[in-house]
Order: C-alpha cells, then sequence, then structure tokens
C-alpha cells in the first residue's frame, strides 16, 4: 500500500476529518435516540 | 389584462405614496450607499488594488446590501398599516398584489441604485465611456432577479420576530448568482472586452429573471392563504 | 399526521437503518484507511474523499426532497409533506455540516488553503444558507399551517434556485477537483478507489434514510400538542 514519504503532519488532517464525521453522526443518533426512548416512555 | 394592470399600479403607487411622505428609508439608504463607496476607497491598500479591479465588486456590494435596506424598508410599510388585510378586502388579485410590491421595491431600489452609479463614477474614477448602456442593462437584470424574490420572502418574514436578520439570511442564497453574474459581466464591461463575451452573463441574468419571476409569480398567492 | 403508533415503527425501524448504518460506517474506515490506495499526489489527506463527497451527495439528495416535498405540498397541502421537508431539512443540514467541515480539512492540506471561492465551494455554502434559512424560518413561525407553507415556499425556490447555482459551478475555473467520477465517459478512478467511494456512497445513503425516517417517525417538537415543553426543548435540538 505504501507510497511515497508523506509528511506525519497531513494524517491529522485525515484523521480530524474522520473523526468529526463520526462525531456528528453519531452524535445525531444518540439524540434521535433519546428522543425515542422519551417517546416511548410516555 | 388592463384591470391586472391597473390594480398592480394601485398597489404600488400606494406602497410608494406612503413612502414619499417618511423618506427616510430612501434617505438611509442612500447615506449607506456613500457610506459604503467612501469606506472601500480608505479601505483598500492602494499600492497592491487598484480601484479598477475593486470597481464591479465594490459596485455590487453596495447595490446589494442597499436592495436590502429596501426591502426591509416594506417591513415598517406593513406593520403600521395592516395595510395587507386591507388589501386583501380589495378585489385585487394576488398576482397583481404581488406585482405591485414588486414595482413598488423595484422603483425603491433602483432610485438607490440610479443615485449610487453616478457616484461611483466620481469616486472611483471609473472610466464608463460606451459601457454605460451595459452596465445599467446589468443593473436592471440583477435587480429585478433578487427583489423579485426579496419581495416574497419580504412578505413571509414581516410576521416573524426577528425579520430584519430573517430576511437577508433567507435572501442570501438568491443573491448569490446574480450578483456573482452581473460583478463577471460589469467587470468586462469596464474593461472594455468584446461583446461575445458579455452576452453569456446577460443571457444567465435574462433567464434567472425570467425563472424567479414567474416562480414569485406562482408561489406568492400561497402566502395570502386565509 | 401519521398515527402514533405507524409514526414509533417508522422511527423505530429508522433507528435499525442508522445503527447498521453506523456500523458499516466503521467498515468503510477499515477499508479507505486499510485497504485503499494512497493517493500519489496529494497523499493521505486525499481520504477525506471518501467521507467528503458522500455527505455532499447526501446534503444535495436530501436537499432535492426537501425541495420536492415542499412542492408537493403547496399543491396537495397534505401535513406528512410538510414533516417529511422538514426531515430532510434536518438531516440535510447535518450533512451539509459534515461537508463544509470535511471541505476545509482537505482543501488546506492539499491546496494549502482552508477555503476558496470557487464555485463548488461556495455551493456548499449556499446550500449551508439555504437550510439554515429554512429552519431559521420554520423556528419564528408559530401556526403550524402557516409555518408548513411559508417553508414549503422556501423549500421550492431553493429547488429552484439550485440548478443555477449549478451552472455557476460550470462558468468558473475552479480549484475543485475536476468532476471524475460522474463524467460521461468512464470514471478516470482506478477501481480500488473507485469501490470505496461507492461503498462509502451506499453507506452514507442507508444513513440518510435511516436518519430521515427516525425524524419523521419522531416528529421535531415544532407542535406538540399535549406534550410537554421537556420534550419541546429537546425537539428543536437537531
Amino acid at each position: 500500500m505504501g507510497v511515497d514519504v508523506l509528511p506525519v503532519s497531513n494524517a491529522g488532517y485525515l484523521i480530524a476529518a474522520y473523526v468529526v464525521t463520526a462525531v456528528i453522526l453519531v452524535g445525531y443518533a444518540v439524540v434521535l435516540w433519546r428522543r425515542y426512548k422519551r417517546a416511548n416512555r410516555e | 389584462m388592463g384591470e391586472f394592470l391597473g390594480a398592480a399600479l394601485a398597489v404600488a403607487a400606494k406602497d410608494l405614496r406612503v413612502e414619499r411622505r417618511s423618506k427616510t428609508a430612501l434617505v438611509s439608504a442612500l447615506a449607506f450607499a456613500v457610506l459604503t463607496l467612501v469606506i472601500f476607497n480608505f479601505a483598500r491598500d492602494a499600492a497592491s488594488l487598484s480601484r479598477s479591479a475593486m470597481a464591479p465588486s465594490v459596485l455590487w456590494i453596495t447595490f446589494a446590501f442597499s436592495g436590502v435596506i429596501a426591502l426591509n424598508r416594506s417591513f415598517a410599510l406593513e406593520r403600521e398599516n395592516a395595510a395587507l388585510d386591507g388589501l386583501l378586502m380589495a378585489p385585487v388579485s394576488r398576482a397583481a398584489l404581488f406585482l405591485g410590491k414588486y414595482l413598488a421595491n423595484l422603483a425603491f431600489v433602483f432610485t438607490v441604485e440610479a443615485v449610487a452609479l453616478p457616484l461611483f463614477v466620481v469616486f472611483f474614477g471609473v472610466d464608463l465611456r460606451g459601457a454605460v448602456g451595459g452596465i445599467i442593462l446589468v443593473a436592471v437584470l440583477a435587480t429585478a432577479g433578487f427583489v423579485a424574490v426579496g419581495t416574497v420572502f419580504a412578505s413571509m418574514t414581516v410576521r416573524t420576530r426577528f425579520a430584519e436578520l430573517m430576511l437577508p439570511l433567507l435572501l442570501l442564497p438568491f443573491m448569490l448568482p446574480p450578483v456573482t453574474w452581473a460583478v463577471q459581466a460589469t467587470a468586462r464591461l469596464l474593461s472594455d472586452r468584446p461583446a461575445s463575451e458579455i452576452a453569456g452573463w446577460i443571457r444567465l441574468l435574462g433567464l434567472y429573471d425570467l425563472v424567479f419571476i414567474t416562480a414569485c409569480l406562482l408561489v406568492f398567492p400561497s402566502l395570502m392563504d386565509e | 399526521m401519521p398515527d402514533t403508533v405507524a409514526a414509533r415503527r417508522i422511527a423505530s425501524r429508522g433507528l435499525v437503518l442508522i445503527a447498521l448504518g453506523l456500523v458499516a460506517l466503521a467498515g468503510i474506515y477499515l477499508l479507505a484507511l486499510g485497504f485503499t490506495p494512497v493517493e500519489r499526489f496529494q497523499g493521505l489527506p486525499q481520504k477525506i474523499f471518501y467521507v467528503h463527497v458522500p455527505a455532499a451527495w447526501c446534503a444535495l439528495l436530501a436537499f432535492s426532497l426537501t425541495g420536492i416535498a415542499s412542492g408537493l405540498y403547496l399543491w396537495l397541502r397534505d401535513p406528512r409533506l410538510d414533516r417529511f421537508a422538514e426531515s430532510t431539512a434536518s438531516v440535510g443540514l447535518m450533512f451539509s455540516i459534515i461537508m463544509l467541515t470535511t471541505g476545509p480539512l482537505w482543501g488546506k492540506p492539499v491546496w494549502g488553503t482552508w477555503w476558496e471561492w470557487d464555485a463548488r465551494l461556495t455551493f456548499t455554502l449556499i446550500l449551508f444558507f439555504l437550510f439554515l434559512g429554512y429552519r431559521a424560518l420554520r423556528t419564528a413561525l408559530v401556526d403550524p399551517e402557516e409555518r408548513a407553507r411559508f417553508s414549503a415556499v422556501v423549500g421550492i425556490l431553493g429547488l429552484v434556485l439550485v440548478p443555477f447555482v449549478h451552472l455557476t459551478v460550470y462558468l468558473f475555473r475552479t480549484v475543485h477537483p475536476q468532476p471524475i467520477v460522474l463524467k460521461p465517459s468512464e470514471p478516470s478512478l482506478p477501481w480500488d478507489m473507485l469501490r470505496t467511494l461507492l461503498a462509502s456512497l451506499a453507506v452514507f445513503t442507508v444513513l440518510l434514510i435511516g436518519f430521515v425516517m427516525t425524524r419523521y417517525g419522531l416528529g421535531n417538537g415544532e407542535d406538540r400538542g399535549n406534550r410537554d415543553n421537556r420534550e419541546k426543548g429537546d425537539g428543536n435540538g437537531r
């Protein structure tokens, strides 16, 4: 897989992007899940 | 058809008559235009940015913001008169109502632009030469486009709490294409480019107007439902 | 309005889809990071492509759905259409936030700048503002019928706007990567990258459907009738 030597710092952007995406998606899912549970409790 | 136009003009006339009495909105829009032009002139770095490079953008920033201010002024109008209900009682079709408001807004914005343009020429030392006609055409087309959408949004947002904020927020995406194209066309007009380069932008502006004025006409009645 | 039992069922199925989608997303991450070649010129950050493009695709899709539902609502006046439009707008807003954050994170290492006023990036910003404006308007209107009507107007006008923004994209020279996948000719993306992208697109689409279903089933807390304010407080949370 490995190709040329790349500056390590660039990996930071990649990680940041993947983390942000995951956080937003999971976060929204959690919000919806909690509302669902609350709605079902009533 | 004649009746339709007559109704629309009556609506427009009523709007403008109130405006003529107060004059405050027109004056503030003009003051704003002047202020913008002055600030831009002093805010640029003379060494790196020539006046002519900035000119089209500055002109259109001025026009765009003045347009939004002009549309905002219609709020005061609506609120003070409860005009809308009065109008709906009268046998005015909703399409005519839209047209009337649209024309009134256009008249207002065009007035501001008509004053701002000569000022712009003076402040920016722009050599208009043969470009005047083209610039006016571009201005008319682009303005006609976003004022149409603005008229619809103004009617919607007048009932909301943060109307003066809501209107620009909603209108911004709709202003970007026509203003962007207008800047492109104006830049080319000012650099004396051949007409073939400019025609495309003008066609786009015309298309935008056609599509959106029609869409707004179709959609406006939904705002007036009981 | 869908009755509560049916609504709950839609929501629960939506949640299942979301769960599946999130698990699959982990798989995509693994695929993109471990089993997809590193692009020669852009290096590692290019892999952001595998989340950025699907997010953009979902945002655009969601927006189109909002627009279509808005138009249909103005025609048919069915409140379910309004509810659907609100759901897609909400979910679309989320995807456009992903798009707007991953975009600059990709741009900075590759082009040297966080933002570039090129047409495509401007388009993403416009989309974001349309979603935001739609939502802001809804928040500001109290009467449900008026809210549905007015936001539908914004929705349909927004949909009419999109082709014009597209036009602007193609009229400007841009730093944004030229379309390499959706070209009429064969996509010039090598297969191992293409398959990762397609897989990611599929997963994101599943997530989109799941989120919209859940949101639709749960409602949005805009008007809750008998429900207490506790629900309403959370309702506008996303």
